[in-house]
């Protein structure tokens, strides 16, 4: 898919029926078929969101009402967060898990672009087995590596640090390289040849001819990096497993085990490890959304 | 895989190699590009090449070398055991139980892949407009919601003694003291919900765009010939949109397993009574519960030689069916 492709557009107006100029249904039909459909779609919105909603909501009521049935947190109370942001480290883990998102975000990118351009610009030996190897990889689950990776950490001594967060999650570089090789590919060939016969250098090339084409992509995979790094949850909880060192997913575990059987001040800390990527969503969805379609499964 | 495919790239296609080696003329400045079109390559490669063995390729024979072996992870002795692991892990019930029980996510988790989405992202398509853009916002938070905040959120709601969801089905007059996540018959069903959420979520948006590159004449020229809406859908919209559903379907089966595993770990540990374990949570308790790393280990290459060979499948398909394609008359 080229660098450059258009977002989706919404289908043209022409491809509902009374735009294109066909009679209407009658009036009763009409109203019951629109109702329906607000029906169907806000029951599935309803059970999808219903509980982070309602987490959230339950947030700002009082210790004594934690329970309470009430939809409406009134008056709000911010008790629960004060707690949470008291007893545990809270900013720390959001801080840590920000490094290792952008840092596994810049490794990958990293790799991704000069592996993507090198395979499009030059002749490479053994390409198709490379690009083998890539597929392969993509379909080889992070959870089967865990057990070696887990030793490589222990015997190199980076648990509970940031190589030791980031590093290994290079794993998952294939889907980052064979992203960006795609867009290097839908480049026209002739800009490169171009740059060849101005007598650039492969390097100069990549920095003044790709990078800048290059740029919606790179924001696209990097924002999809980041979002499922920072979701991440398994090698955060066997590569960092201490309270100051690990990252909000984790820390949420923890903290729940620390705080038994009392729920508002987890359920604080939940809303804040999710609120960092919901407000980018808010703030930039088509954008965060296109980064999603643009680059697959995660 | 990629959803490249979702999407296909228009008829626009570099060569492999443009310019082959470039500014082969004469002077310093083309040896110099004569030099590097030698070494270049590498230069740029060395990166993907590494971690590609550093991270996935060496661990992998590392996983299949420790699964000969006998180790607890501590101690200084790791016999050689030949294939005891493996033995082990298919003699004892844990381990075939969650193989089924991760067929069963796949089986449970398929429709939330296909055509639940698709259902949704065709309604949307039908009514463009203002209404639809804030339901397509609004229905894709849940693959950006963080998971364990999300299983959290389901924990709370689902409170076996003062939940919310108990309160109302109580309301209900429903009965009102169901234990979700400690019945083997409701736990399972609840992670599949939680996982279904975010599946549904981005499998819509993937379907959307789908739908936004299929072919309007067919549309219109049904609609002049008076087809009703449903036949619009049924005979013209679904054909083009087989492929995806097909590919999403697969996409699902490959990797349900990974979807489920953080829900698994934070919601029910795998319990009750190993009702909701997978094979990746099972070699996760093997590893790190147990500290059973040859086990552990064992499961790591049933399971990646399983997807290999479901992966290799597909390859093979596609190609077959290629081929029947260009060989039946048109």
């Amino acid at each position: 898919m080229p660098a450059h492709a258009d977002p989706p557009t919404p289908a043209p107006r022409t491809l509902h029926r009374r735009a294109a100029g066909y009679p209407r249904a009658p009036r009763v039909g009409r109203v019951l078929r629109a109702g329906a459909r607000h029906a169907v779609l806000l029951a599935v919105a309803g059970a999808m969101l219903f509980p982070v909603l309602w987490a959230l909501i339950t947030s700002f009521k009082p210790a004594n009402d934690i329970y309470g049935t009430d939809p409406v947190p009134w008056p709000a109370s911010l008790e629960h967060y004060r707690s949470a942001l008291d007893d545990f480290p809270i900013v720390r883990l959001l801080v840590n898990t920000f490094v290792m998102a952008a840092g596994v975000t810049l490794a990958q990118l990293t790799v991704g672009v000069l592996a993507g351009y090198a395979l499009v610009r030059f002749h490479v030996p053994l390409r198709g087995w490379m690009m083998g190897a890539l597929a392969v990889a993509l379909v080889v689950p992070t959870q089967s590596l865990i057990v070696p990776h887990f030793l490589m950490l222990a015997e190199l001594g980076w648990r509970d640090s940031y190589p030791g967060l980031v590093l290994p999650q290079l794993s998952g570089c294939a889907l980052a390289v064979l992203l960006l090789h795609e867009h290097v590919k839908a480049i026209p060939a002739g800009l490169l040849g171009a740059a060849a016969l101005e007598g650039a250098t492969p390097w100069e090339t990549l920095r003044f001819v790709v990078l800048p084409l290059l740029r919606p992509a790179l924001g696209a995979v990097a924002v999809l990096v980041f979002i499922s790094t920072w979701n991440e949850y398994l090698w955060p909880l066997l590569a960092a497993p201490s309270r100051e060192h690990t990252t909000i997913q984790v820390g949420l575990q923890l903290f729940q085990n620390q705080e038994g059987p009392n729920p508002g001040p987890l359920l604080a800390a939940a809303m804040l490890a999710t609120l960092p990527v919901v407000a980018v969503y808010l703030f930039a969805s088509r954008r965060v959304a296109d980064a999603f379609l643009h680059s697959g499964l995660r | 895989m990629s959803t490249t495919a979702v999407r296909t790239a228009p008829g626009r296609r570099a060569p492999d190699a443009p310019a082959g080696e470039p500014g082969a003329g004469t002077g310093a400045r083309a040896a110099r590009g004569r030099r590097t079109g030698r070494v270049g390559p590498w230069l740029y490669l060395t990166p993907m090449l590494a971690s590609l063995v550093v991270w996935v390729y060496g661990p992998l024979v590392f996983t299949g070398v420790l699964s000969f072996l006998d180790w607890d992870l501590t101690s200084d002795r790791r016999p050689f055991v030949g294939l005891d692991n493996y033995e082990r892990l298919f003699g004892e019930p844990e381990f075939p139980q969650a193989i089924q029980r991760t067929l069963l996510y796949v089986v449970l988790m398929v429709p939330f892949a296909t055509f639940v989405p698709l259902g949704l992202a065709i309604m949307l398509w039908k009514r463009p407009g203002r209404g639809s853009e804030i339901y397509r916002a609004l229905l894709f938070l849940p693959v950006v919601l963080a998971p364990v905040a999300t299983a959290v959120s389901w924990q709370f709601v689902l409170n076996p003694l003062q939940g919310v969801a108990n309160a109302t089905l109580g309301g209900l007059g429903l009965g009102s003291d169901r234990n979700w996540l400690g019945d083997p018959d409701t736990a399972l069903p609840v992670v599949v919900a939680v996982t279904a959420a975010k599946i549904v979520a981005l499998n819509m948006l993937l379907f959307g765009a789908a739908l936004a590159g299929i072919d309007r004449r067919g549309i219109e020229a049904a609609r002049v010939e008076g087809a009703t809406e449903w036949e619009i859908t049924r005979f013209v919209v679904w054909p083009q949109l087989r492929r995806t559903t097909v590919l999403l379907g697969f996409v699902c089966v490959v990797l349900a397993g990974q979807w489920v595993f953080t829900n698994v770990a934070v919601l029910t540990q795998g319990g009750p009574d190993g009702s909701t374990d997978n094979v990746y949570h099972r070699l996760y308790t093997y590893g790190f519960t147990f500290f059973d790393i040859g086990a552990a280990s064992a499961a790591a290459v049933v399971i990646v030689l399983a997807l290999t060979a479901l992966f290799a499948l597909r390859v093979l398909a596609a190609r077959v069916t290629r081929r029947f394609a260009r060989a039946r008359p048109r």
